[in-house]
Formats: structure tokens, sequence, C-alpha cells
């Protein structure tokens, strides 16, 4: 059967090497650019499925910000992160919420939990920014 | 009212929440951190990406998590911090007048003053981007801001011009929010920002990097409907006939960083056009005696944890100054900028620490490379040297002592 290459760029560190792989039936049979073990492991797990940290932000009511900073606490296929996205869609906190909170457990199907990157206090009054008058203006 | 402190130190970000610990735990006994917003953390809040404290804490936090973590630890302290403070001067005798809702106009007496104001991102005017003047451009640190923290997405089409760290990871956040980014666009002919983010921002995405591509004209008179992209020449001047437009409602700009000095400058600091930061020594104190600086204000850094290193030694000094142990010891000398190297920090060597040093080359060289000290005899190897990626790397005091004249740093193939 024919040799298939593949191309990768390492995102373990900042050094980015440039890793060219050759498969034969779906198996690896040379690797080359990797200047460490970390890039091998890297490539054969973007091959099997590539995984990616998600960042993102939800609604939250009642604190001082109108948005909460949150993450996956462990890496999610990549192929999956618009559906996470998607279902953080709906999702609206009430403050005050403490850094670590599970905030959705089994997100997409996977077994990685959202959960939130930081603390947010409760405050008796929401600083909105539609009150700010520049916003207003325009709104 | 007046108030006293040994180390005072203005700004809370990385390099300031850092700098504050630091001077606490090196024994300074009054510890002052004064911030201008109504929160500790500065930029680090909107930040919300992974890989900050990957060296520090060996942890790869989001720039909240990490933020939280030195606030925590500062709340152990007696450190004391006013927030939603203005600094509005600092003069050469360390006086500082600062302003407040809850203390009207104050001033402090610091026997020892921290810089870590951090540094600002350069805006349209100073690129000087012909057109029209419509609402819809806006800075990539704006846009995150909107984004990440009030919870506004700034358009639904979106170019960016440069391929800064910042505007990377925000085509990825306005992508992920449902936004189209039509392409990043760089004047250079390599990108800006670090590798892995044009992998895991651009090309997990699909998002084209167009280099040696600029944004000539922007369109539109209410709000941006579009841009003009061209091809640039290796002078960085448009080549005329590869103009070609591009619909858009939104432009970011992610152009570079300029350390914010208003107060350094103030001061009577001398500055340098090589960091538009503070001239500093290895212990990072400034030619004002008693005033450090560190972080984002003596020069743009690559990784938080670099921002924090300095922040340590700047804090450590300064408590060493507060204390009374602090000698003039050796006139310092200069460390200058030799083949291939655009940014060096600091620009000098007192002879009191060891010096850790970093360089920035001015041309891409992907191959073996060597970094040299001149008349030090020290010779480091690296793979390659990139523009975008700051090196660093320590020389013990040791290696530094019979050194007299000018120490001159150059970076060259192997």
């Amino acid at each position: 059967m024919d040799i298939e290459k593949k191309h990768f760029t390492c995102i373990v560190c900042p050094i980015g090497c440039e890793i060219d792989v050759e498969l034969q039936n779906g198996n690896v049979v040379s690797m080359e650019g990797n200047k460490c073990e970390k890039g091998k492991e890297f490539v054969l797990q973007e091959l099997e499925e590539a995984m990616r940290i998600l960042t993102t932000t939800v609604p939250i009511k009642g604190a001082k910000w109108a948005m909460l900073p949150v993450r996956t606490d462990k890496p999610v296929p990549k192929r999956l992160l618009s559906k996470v996205i998607e279902q953080l869609a709906d999702v609206e906190l009430q403050a005050p919420v403490k850094m670590y909170h599970v905030i959705v457990k089994g997100v997409a199907g996977t077994d990685a939990s959202i959960v939130a990157t930081r603390n947010m206090k409760k405050v008796n009054q929401r600083k909105d920014a539609k009150k700010d008058p520049i916003s207003r203006k325009e709104g | 009212m007046d108030v006293e402190a040994d180390v005072t130190v203005i700004g809370s970000g990385p390099a300031g929440l850092t700098a504050a610990l630091h001077a606490h735990e090196s024994g300074a006994k009054n510890v002052l951190l004064l911030e201008r917003e109504e929160e500790l953390g500065g930029i680090l809040k909107q930040c919300i990406h992974n890989g900050f404290g990957l060296e520090q804490f060996k942890k790869d936090y989001t720039g909240p998590e990490y933020a939280e973590r030195l606030i925590e630890d500062l709340g152990k302290t007696n450190v004391q911090y006013f927030l939603n403070t203005m600094v509005l001067s600092l003069s050469p005798d360390k006086a500082i007048t600062a302003v407040s809702p809850e203390k009207g106009l104050f001033h402090i007496k610091s026997r020892s003053v921290v810089l870590a104001m951090g540094c600002r991102e350069r805006p349209r005017s100073s690129i000087n981007i012909p057109g029209t003047r419509p609402a819809g451009v806006y800075t990539a640190g704006v846009a995150q801001r909107f984004v990440n923290i009030d919870g506004y997405l700034p358009g639904k089409q979106i170019v960016i011009l440069g391929s800064g760290d910042i505007g990377l990871i925000m085509a990825r956040r306005l992508t992920l929010e449902g936004a189209q980014v039509k392409g990043v666009y760089e004047i250079m002919d390599y990108p800006g920002g670090l590798k892995r983010n044009i992998v895991q921002c651009l090309n997990d995405f699909d998002i084209p990097l167009y280099l040696s591509h600029t944004v000539t004209e922007i369109q539109g008179r209410e709000r941006v409907e579009g841009v003009v992209v061209s091809k640039v020449d290796q002078k960085m001047n448009p080549v005329g006939g590869s103009e070609q437009s591009i619909p858009c409602d939104t432009l970011l700009l992610s152009v570079g960083l300029i350390p914010e000095n208003e107060l350094s400058k103030e001061a009577g600091i001398e500055l340098t056009p090589i960091t538009k930061g503070p001239v500093t020594t290895e212990t990072m104190e400034t030619r004002v005696p008693g005033i450090f600086s560190c972080g984002n204000v003596s020069t743009v850094f690559d990784l938080v944890d670099y921002v924090a290193e300095t922040g340590m030694i700047a804090a450590r000094n300064a408590a060493r100054f507060a204390g009374g142990d602090w000698k003039k010891g050796r006139n310092p000398v200069e460390i200058i900028p030799g083949e291939n190297v655009r940014m060096l920090f600091p620009q000098r060597y007192s002879f009191k620490d060891d010096l850790i040093l970093f360089v920035r080359c001015a041309k891409p060289i992907e191959k073996p490379v060597k970094i040299e000290l001149s008349p030090v005899g020290m010779r480091l190897k690296r793979l390659y040297a990139r523009p975008n990626e700051m090196i660093r790397f320590k020389v013990s005091r040791d290696k530094l002592k019979d050194v007299t004249g000018p120490i001159e740093v150059s970076i060259t193939e192997r």
C-alpha cells in the first residue's frame, strides 16, 4: 500500500518543531523533526484524536462583571470544541461563584467538566456596561 | 492624608503582584500596592486562555487562575493595597501623589518604589492607516475586554491586522463566539506571535495568515464596511496593483505594545529607545536611586514567567534598598547590542547580582546560533533565533567580576 505523508507543527512548547510523518496502513513508519519525546507523543495523539483545552466565558448575574471565565478541566477532542460552546449557550450563573466550581459535568459527552477560573463575588448593584453613556448612545 | 511605606509598588498586574509578594518575603515590613482599577490582577483578568505560569508554577493556568493564585498568596501577608487609586505623580525623591474616591488626593512617602505599570497597545494613529474614521476599529486587547469581561461581540466579520499573540488569541476567541475572522494580515515576512499560537489559534480554525501584507485603507462612514489590503515589498512599501478589497464590519489591530512610562518620565528616569522603558541594571534599579522597574513597563516580554521573574528581582532589591542594605559599589558598565541584536534588557551591569539577560534578535535565523558576550568570552548555543521569541539566559556574577568596559551581545549563525 502507498505511503501517506503528513506534517505537524508541535504545540507542546514554544520551539514549535516541524515534524514529518510517513504512514502505511495508518501505522507510523517514520517520524522526523521532533526534538524530544513529547513531540512524538503529540503527533501520535494528533493522529488518533487532536485534543485541546477550551477556554471561554459564560454570563453571570449579580456580579461586578457580565461574564465569568471558564475552562475545560482537561483537554477535549478538537472536533467537539464548537459542540462544547453550543452546550454552554443556555448557561447563566448567579454570583457568588468560587474558582474551580463545576458548571457543566461531562460536557459534550466527554469526561471533561467546565469549571470557573476565578472567584466572582456577589454585588448588590451590578456594574452594567449598558448604563454607560457611550453604549447608550450607540444602542 | 499622608501614608508612609518601605516599598511602594505601582500597578498590580503580574509584575506588581509578584513584586509586592516578594518585597514582603524579602523582609520589607511595610509594603504598599497601588492599583488604579477596582480589582487586583491587571490584564490577567481578561486573558482567559491557558498557557500562564508554565515555568513559574509548572502549571498550565489561565490568566484569571494565575492572578487568583497570586492574590490568594498576597492575602496571607500584611501587604496593604489601595484599589481605585491613580498615581498622579512621582518625584525623583520618591514622593508619590495619588488620588482615590475614598481618600481623595493624598501623598505617599516611600523608601523605595517599584514601577509595574505595564504597557498599552499601539493604536490606529500610531501606524497611520489611511481612510475614513468609522466605528469598528479596535485594538485586540479592547476587543478582548469586550468579549471576555463585558460580554459584547465587537463585530461579525473581522479582519485582524498584525500577528501579535493577542491578535492570534482573539482570532480564535471571536471564531468560537460565532464571528467570521476573514484573515490575519502581517506586514513582516514572519509572524509576530508564537508558532504554537499560529497552530492552535489560526490553523485549528482554518483562519488564513497573510505575511508581507498590510491594510492600506479603511472604508465606511458610520461603521467599517471594508478594508483594502496590499502586499508590501522588502522595504515594507505597498506594492501597486496588489490591492484587494475585503468586506468586513470590524478591524482589529494587534500591532505592538508600548511600555507605559509617563510616571517614569516625570520622575526624571532615563528611558532607552531600545526597550522604550527605563534604563536599568541587573537589580532592576533605574537611573534614579531607589526606584526600580519590572515587567512590561521595562520592556514588553513574551511570557508572564519573565514578567514575574523581573518583579521578584526588583522587589528583592527594593526591599534591600528600603532596609538600608544598599552600597553604591562599583560603577556600572553598559550592556550594548552587537550584531543581530534588536533588543536587550537590562542595559547596565552593576556587579551586585547575577545577570539575567533578555535579548531579541533583529533577523530570524532558522539554523543553530551562538549568542556571544564580549569581552566576557561567554558563548551560548541555541537551535534557532527568532525575533518573536525572546532569549533569556543567566550569567553568574563570578564570570562578570573582571569586566571593566562595555559588554557587547551578538546573535550569529554557528
